[in-house]
């Protein structure tokens, strides 16, 4: 079940890894744009 | 267009008949290759003489990273993008001249390390006819998709991490069929798939680029 | 918390559903009954063939842009931008791809890894991903710098059923491994379903990540632009200062 875990932990973390980076990017040019 | 590219394709041979790049650099470079292939692997011949074959064009494929680059670094040298632009020249014709110049160093090349190979690695022919044919048709495909990624890097600053990122990836259709062809040969053998698949593989890929070079070419050109 | 100008009225709804198939994809996954052939590992089902559509709906993404951006009559600059933005999100997929199937595939296989036609053609299509990611962080003007990675783009497609064959013959001739994941006997029921859940939450996750990426690619874009301009005015006033 191990396995299991960790293909779904991976999967998840990835994606919200990615989302946060990109999230927090949008937010720098933002405040740099104002 | 014909006319360029022999016009280019003498220009790079001479070039390489007085500076001597390849001769002296490239060559003995993919002879290395394979004394270190031997030295990494059991020196149990069997070994050697049974994978020869892949260990061959993957020491094609490296030598073939450095004689695109240095053709394409005779471009890049001060003025001459002008000068060529200048010329008149057909960008199609440039293209195919400087691959020419590059295949024909790449046969040469092939043919060294190929009697390299039959001796190092104690390996039998079996079918020259073969090898011949795959050394043409596998060598037509580098030079086209070599010159082409050479020129899309070009004047890039990254050029000599990121061509080998680019162009590997892209040939390796190219190892996997002339190697598959190559060992048909060696071994008189051939598997489910004969070599005359692989063969036709290597030609359609050697088309594309040669296709898509000739009308990508002078776009690329212009910048 | 104010929002950021990447945020919109359609990211928040994408957003939204995303998030909810995702955690609905997630527990009837973590639920799903075991299998004869598989025990518990193929509860991967639900994410694994989920992720390997999105990366490659995703990379289709990039192929069409890059098309429209090179052919005269369609370029546009949103093009390039797009096809940036989709073929980051197809490298992330394809990465998690080979991951999870790798996780998938060691307590079925019993290997971390085999050399099969499917894994190898996806290993080479991240490779082609990277490269293509590689030139576009080149620094160069816009124009040029859109123009080569349109070029690289479509390359990568022409090379992919080449590679198809070459891949798929080469591995014809070592034909020991049966290397389906999917196990026979879970194809019914609950695991197509959780399967096609999968899919959804997958291309929802995508769509939303591609949106946002796209709107700070162009924020990137408009701030490049911003300096240039700034950096051409002040040159003019110190040469109106200079003859003044």
């Amino acid at each position: 079940m191990g396995y299991v875990w960790a293909g779904y932990g991976i999967t998840l973390a990835s994606l919200a890894a990615y989302a946060v980076w990109l999230l927090r990017r949008a937010r720098s040019l933002d405040r740099r744009a104002r | 267009m014909w006319r360029d590219a022999l016009l280019v394709a003498a220009k790079d041979l001479r070039i390489e008949r007085r500076s001597r790049v390849a001769l002296q650099q490239v060559v003995p470079f993919a002879v290395l290759v394979i004394v270190l292939f031997a030295f990494a692997l059991d020196p149990d011949r069997g070994v050697l003489t049974r994978a020869a074959a892949g260990l061959f064009w993957v020491a094609v494929l490296f030598s073939a990273l450095l004689a695109v680059q240095r053709s394409q670094a005779v471009e890049s040298a001060e003025g001459v993008r002008d000068a060529v632009r200048l010329s008149g020249l057909d960008p199609a014709g440039i293209f195919l001249g400087k691959a020419i110049a590059v295949a024909a160093q790449l046969v040469v090349l092939e043919v060294v390390l190929g009697v390299g190979v039959v001796l190092l690695y104690d390996v039998e022919v079996a079918g020259i006819g073969t090898l011949a044919a795959t050394m043409v048709a596998a060598t037509a495909g580098l030079a086209a998709a070599g010159s082409l990624y050479a020129a899309l890097a070009a004047g890039l600053r990254v050029r000599e991490t990121l061509l080998p990122l680019l162009l590997l990836p892209v040939v390796a259709p190219v190892l996997i069929a002339a190697t598959r062809a190559s060992e048909s040969a060696l071994s008189g053998t051939s598997f489910e798939v004969s070599p005359g698949d692989w063969l036709g593989l290597l030609g359609v890929f050697a088309v594309v680029y040669v296709a898509f070079g000739l009308i990508a070419y002078g776009p690329l050109l212009e910048d | 918390m104010k929002r950021s100008t990447t945020s919109s009225g359609l990211t928040i709804s994408l957003g939204i559903a995303a998030a909810v198939a995702l955690a609905a994809t997630v527990t009837l996954g973590l639920t799903l009954p075991r299998t004869v052939e598989q025990a518990e590992y193929s509860r991967l089902i639900a994410i694994h063939p989920g992720i390997a559509w999105t990366a490659y709906t995703a990379a289709v993404v990039t192929a069409l842009a890059s098309l429209l951006w090179l052919l005269p009559r369609t370029r546009r600059p949103s093009w390039d931008l797009l096809a940036g933005a989709s073929a980051e999100l197809a490298a992330l997929f394809t990465a998690l791809m080979l991951v999870t199937g790798s996780i998938w595939g060691r307590p079925t296989w019993g290997v971390w890894w085999v050399w099969d036609a499917r894994l190898t053609l996806s290993a080479l299509m991240l490779a082609l991903l990277l490269g293509y990611l590689a030139i576009r962080r080149v620094p160069a003007e816009p124009e040029v710098r859109a123009k080569r990675s349109a070029m690289t783009a479509l390359l990568a497609v022409l090379v992919v059923p080449v590679n198809h064959f070459a891949v798929t013959w080469w591995r014809t001739l070592h034909q020991d491994r049966s290397l389906d994941l999917t196990p026979e006997d879970s194809l019914d029921g609950a695991f197509l379903g959780a399967m096609a859940l999968g899919f959804l939450a997958m291309t929802l996750v995508y769509a939303w990540l591609c949106v946002h990426r796209f709107r700070v690619a162009r924020l990137e874009e408009a701030r490049e632009e911003a300096f240039l301009a700034d950096a051409i005015e002040e040159r003019r006033r110190e040469a109106e200062a200079f003859s003044t």
